[in-house]
Formats: structure tokens, C-alpha cells, sequence
């Protein structure tokens, strides 16, 4: 009850985090992925190549790109339309416009760990193979998102083919950043001439982030009051989990999801399917996918 | 702001239904369908499974199956664990537990369009194919389009031993093995001469009686048109007599794949690449067919 009362008043004040419950409009556009898949990045580069004008930095890409589950109805409501908005929500068909980051969830897990220590959700004795059972198994914080399973397929297996849906791969991102940057600059019909995407790369290069966020790092949402031992901009590589990832845990991970990840050119280590010639474990340069129209 | 007081104070005291804000707990069971594929029809079969001692009407099944539209917040709270709760919603990672029901989209076409025209949402001239396009894009209800609510619960939760996936049509067909499924789901044992009383009080003759007398006492039913009936046809396959050619079209070729996933005939597409892959699930969860 007194609960109760208290989100009242910080409903009737706007000041409740936005989340499931904001107010959508038509003309949003979310990008979305599940924690630790490269969307910090994304907004980085997707706010530098709209606003070539001024420097993105952590102060400031709060107000370019917010993120509406760290920002209050209130907030949110004022920022000025059409908006671009963070979210690491699973399928919400209120969302009309969708640019989707997803990432091997092999390194989302070893990702994911290090993020849970930053925000002393675990401290370092807790094991990498019980965190991962937790990730699997759906028991972390961020169970209200889904599991990463979960939150991928509902969301590519409602949308994906569709007109208002572009799905990118943190891994294809790497690896070519501006031809990957283009198909996001097409999908929000914005300017993208060469000089101007390489601009937008280099300025959201993974040690221009971390250099920003050694010195941002209190100014920031995400990484305000966390431990400062942990980065929040790791290592921005794909296929760690080679070396970092017990085998039981890959296994774990592949007998939850094998199907869903070899369908987005995920190979597997386990089950006899070999991984890709490159090492990096996909075997596919473009994502196979489901047909149109689901 | 007025009314958001008003709405915000009835929803401390629990006056409103949750929707999506509903507390799940760990041993919620829930009844999961977009609207008209035979939701109502299912809480009386499994309302009359778990209580044959209670004689299921318009006016009880509320409170034995709850839904988290219809009913109120503190209703739901009051019920007795474990629950079966009855939802429209499109996927919900929290529900620990789903009966999914699903049926032939152009029947549930014809269906909610015949339904809105019940609520008064739509007059009786309002054109059908304008209603099967905005019924494609989604636009006729808050729970997604067809096509996403069947994808968002299929592609994440299918195969999973917490899922249990009906077709209406089988239902129609066999409605004692399905009732027999239900129970095994869960954890009863398919008692068959339980299974047959639940089988019969459910019947559609039955509930059209009810409908008669208890409109009044019924969430879906309160104040709408009495001269369109909520327990209509209860039948597969009437849209081939009543939704025009044109619509059929529209609705296959929006959701071939999934159709056909679904093991229902596609009468005017013709497509024959395999389904298999469409939705990543486990080797239990196969395509139906």
C-alpha cells in the first residue's frame, strides 16, 4: 500500500522510469538490443552521423539518443520529436520503427559478467559457469527483458523482412563499420555520403569510448556509482569466447538456443557443426534469415 | 490529470486489471490466445475440469479462471494459488507457464469483426475488407497483429516443456483428447468421465443457453448488442462461406509461412518452401501437421 503510494506520486510527477510503459509515438525510432550487444556503440555512431556539428560524448548522448529505461516518463516525453530512443525491451508492437542489434550470445555472456560485477550485482568469487547457468536460465536482473533468446527471436520472428525492421550483427558491425553504418543511415533516411560515415566510425571508435569514459564516467547513467575497476567499454571484440568461456558454459548456451543462433549464421562448437573457416564463428557474411512476412 | 488521480487511486486499491502489470507468481498457469479463438470456450472446459462439483456459467467463470484484462487486481490477488489465468497478451517473459490457443486467422477475422460489431465499435455498414486490412496491420485490438502474437509465443517458447500448444480446430474435432492434454499440463490426472461432464457443460448448446439468461453477468457480453450473439458459429472453417475471396488473399499472403507452419490449408497462395526452419525451436517442436 505504501508502495503503492509512492508510485502514484512519482507517476503523477513523471518521474517513474519510462520503460514498457512509455508513451510511444508514431514517428519513433528505437534502436534496440539485448544488454551488452554493442548498443552503446550503436547510439554513439548512430548520434555522431546525425549530428556531425558536435562531438557525442557520454554527457551529452543522453539527450541525442535517450534511453527510456534509464529516463523518466517525464523526460522522455520532452524530448523532441521524431525521437530516437535506447530500449532493451523484448517485442512491443507499439514500436513501429526498429533498427536491432544482436550479438553471439557466447560473448554476451562473458560481457554480461563483468557488467554484473561494474554494478556489484554479483561480486568476483561468484563463478563464470553459475552466471551463465543465471543467463540461461533466465534468473538475472534483467529477466523483465526476457532471456537473450527470448528477446532476439521475439523480436525476429515478428519483424523481421518488414519495411520498419533493420537487423544488424554486432559482429558484421565490427568488422565493417561504415558499410554497416550506411544500411543504418538508409533505414533513417539520413546523409551518408563517405567522408560523413567515416567520421561518425572514428569518433565512436572504441578507444575514443574508452578514453571518454575514463573521464565521463560519473557523468553517466549507466556507469554513475559503479565500480570504476570494471570498464563499461570492454574489449569491442567479437569470438572471446573461445578462449574465455568454459566448455560447459558454451555447451549450456548452444543446447538453450543452437537453433536460433545458427539461424542468425551463429556457428556452433558443439553438435559436430564446425565454426567458420575465418575462426570467427560465423559462418555466413550476411544473416540467413526467416522469409518475409511473418 | 483529474482522471489520472482517479485512475491512479482505483488502481492502488486494486479497482483496475492489470493488463501487463499483473503480479505473476512462479506457479501461475495462463490461458494465453489473441481474442476470438475460442479463449472463453476453453476457460469453461478447464474451469469445469477443475471444479465438477461447481456448475460453470456467464456468471462464475470469472472467478475460478480470472483474466487480467476483465478481472480486477485485487481479485487476482485473492485467487487461490495456484492459478489459471486467462490472457490476450502477445509475448510475456514472466508467464512461467502457457496454454497457447490458436485458430485460423480468417476465422478469427470474421469473428472479431462480427464481435466489434457487438461492442458497438463498429456500425453494421462498416466495410469487412477494411476491416481484414487494419486486422492485418494489427489495428483492431492492443494485442498485436495476428501474425505477431502467434510469432512472439511460438518462436520463443514452443518446444518448451512450460508450453502447451492448441489448435481451435482440433479442439472442435476432439474435444475430450484435448481436455485430456489440458489436464495432463496441469498435473491431473484425465479422469475420462470428468473429462466427458467437462466436455458436455461446455457445450456449445449450453453455452448459448447461458448466453440467453446471463449476458449481463458476463464481462465480454455486459452492455453490447443483444441481437449478435457472443457464442457464434464455434465452428472451423466458416470463413470460406464468408469472407470475400480478396480477403482471403490478403490474409495468406501476409502470414503464408505461419499458416501453414500451423498446419491450416492455404486455399489461395500457393507455396510450397519448407517450414521447418521458421521458428527456432527445440527438436520437440516441429511444425504441426
Amino acid at each position: 500500500m505504501i508502495y503503492g503510494v509512492k508510485r502514484v506520486i512519482t507517476y503523477l510527477l513523471g518521474t517513474d522510469i519510462a520503460g514498457r510503459s512509455l508513451a510511444v509515438y508514431p514517428d519513433d525510432t528505437f534502436i534496440v538490443s539485448y544488454p551488452r550487444s554493442g548498443n552503446t556503440w550503436t547510439r554513439f555512431l548512430v548520434a555522431n552521423l546525425m549530428h556531425p556539428e558536435q562531438l557525442v560524448t557520454f554527457a551529452n548522448i543522453e539527450r541525442m539518443i535517450p534511453d527510456c529505461e534509464a529516463q523518466s516518463s517525464r523526460y522522455m516525453k520532452r524530448v523532441p520529436r521524431p525521437r530516437l530512443i535506447k530500449s532493451h525491451e523484448y517485442f512491443d508492437p507499439r514500436y513501429r520503427k526498429v533498427l536491432y542489434i544482436v550479438r553471439d550470445p557466447r560473448d554476451v555472456a562473458l560481457s554480461y559478467y563483468d557488467f554484473a560485477r561494474k554494478y556489484r550485482q554479483i561480486d568476483d568469487s561468484y563463478s563464470l559457469t553459475s552466471y551463465v547457468s543465471d543467463f540461461v536460465g533466465g534468473r538475472l536482473s534483467s529477466a523483465d527483458w526476457g532471456t537473450w533468446g527470448e528477446n532476439v527471436a521475439s523480436w525476429v520472428y515478428t519483424r523481421n523482412g518488414q519495411p520498419g525492421f533493420l537487423l544488424l550483427r554486432y559482429e558484421d558491425m565490427l568488422s565493417d563499420t561504415e558499410r554497416e553504418l550506411a544500411k543504418v543511415a538508409g533505414f533513417l533516411a539520413a546523409e551518408s555520403d563517405a567522408r560523413r560515415l567515416t567520421e561518425a566510425a572514428e569518433r565512436s571508435s572504441a578507444d575514443r569510448m574508452r578514453s571518454l569514459e575514463a573521464t565521463q564516467g560519473d557523468q553517466w547513467v549507466a556507469t554513475k556509482n559503479k565500480r570504476s575497476d570494471i570498464p563499461f567499454v570492454r574489449t569491442a571484440a567479437a569470438g572471446l569466447w573461445k578462449t574465455k568461456l568454459p566448455a560447459d558454459s558454451i555447451l549450456e548456451i548452444e543446447s538453450a538456443w543452437g537453433p536460433l543462433m545458427k539461424n542468425l549464421g551463429y556457428g556452433l562448437a558443439n553438435n559436430g557443426s564446425a565454426s567458420s573457416p575465418d575462426g570467427s564463428g560465423i559462418t555466413d557474411g550476411r544473416v540467413q534469415l526467416v522469409r518475409e512476412h511473418i | 490529470m483529474v482522471r489520472r488521480v482517479i485512475d491512479e487511486a482505483k488502481r492502488i486499491f486494486g479497482l483496475k486489471s492489470p493488463g501487463r502489470n499483473l503480479a505473476v507468481f512462479p506457479d501461475d498457469t495462463f490461458l494465453v490466445s489473441f481474442p476470438k479463438s475460442g479463449n472463453t470456450w476453453a476457460r469453461f472446459l478447464i474451469a469445469n475440469l477443475v471444479r465438477p462439483h461447481e456448475k460453470i456459467d456467464f456468471s462464475n467463470v470469472n472467478r475460478v479462471i480470472p483474466g487480467i484484462e476483465v478481472t480486477c487486481n485485487r481479485d487476482l490477488l485473492r485467487t487461490a494459488r495456484p492459478r489459471i489465468i486467462k490472457s490476450h497478451q502477445y509475448f510475456d517473459p514472466r508467464y512461467p507457464r502457457v496454454i497457447y490457443m490458436v485458430r485460423d486467422p480468417r476465422d478469427v477475422v470474421v469473428s472479431q469483426y462480427h464481435f466489434q460489431r457487438k461492442r458497438k465499435l463498429l456500425d453494421d455498414h462498416y466495410p469487412l475488407p477494411e476491416f481484414v486490412r487494419r486486422f492485418i496491420a494489427g489495428q483492431t485490438c492492443f494485442y498485436a497483429s495476428w501474425g505477431e502474437h502467434v510469432a512472439s509465443w511460438l518462436s520463443t517458447r514452443h518446444g518448451h516443456p512450460g508450453f502447451l500448444l492448441l489448435r481451435y480446430e482440433d479442439m472442435v474435432a476432439d474435444t475430450a483428447s484435448a481436455l485430456s492434454k489440458i489436464a495432463s499440463f496441469l498435473g491431473r490426472e484425465p479422469d475420462p468421465k470428468v473429462i466427458a461432464q467437462s466436455v458436455e457443460r461446455s457445450s456449445v448448446d449450453r453455452m448459448r443457453e447461458l448466453e440467453k439468461s446471463q449476458a449481463q453477468l458476463f464481462t465480454s457480453t455486459r452492455d453490447t448488442r443483444q441481437d449478435i450473439p457472443f457464442v457464434r458459429a464455434a465452428k472451423a472453417g466458416g470463413w470460406r462461406s464468408t469472407l470475400p475471396e480478396a480477403c482471403a488473399i490478403e490474409i495468406e499472403e501476409a502470414w503464408e509461412p505461419v499458416i501453414r507452419w500451423l498446419g491450416y490449408e492455404l486455399v489461395f497462395v500457393d507455396k510450397a518452401s519448407p517450414v521447418e526452419g521458421l521458428f527456432p525451436i527445440s527438436a520437440t517442436g516441429g511444425p504441426i501437421r
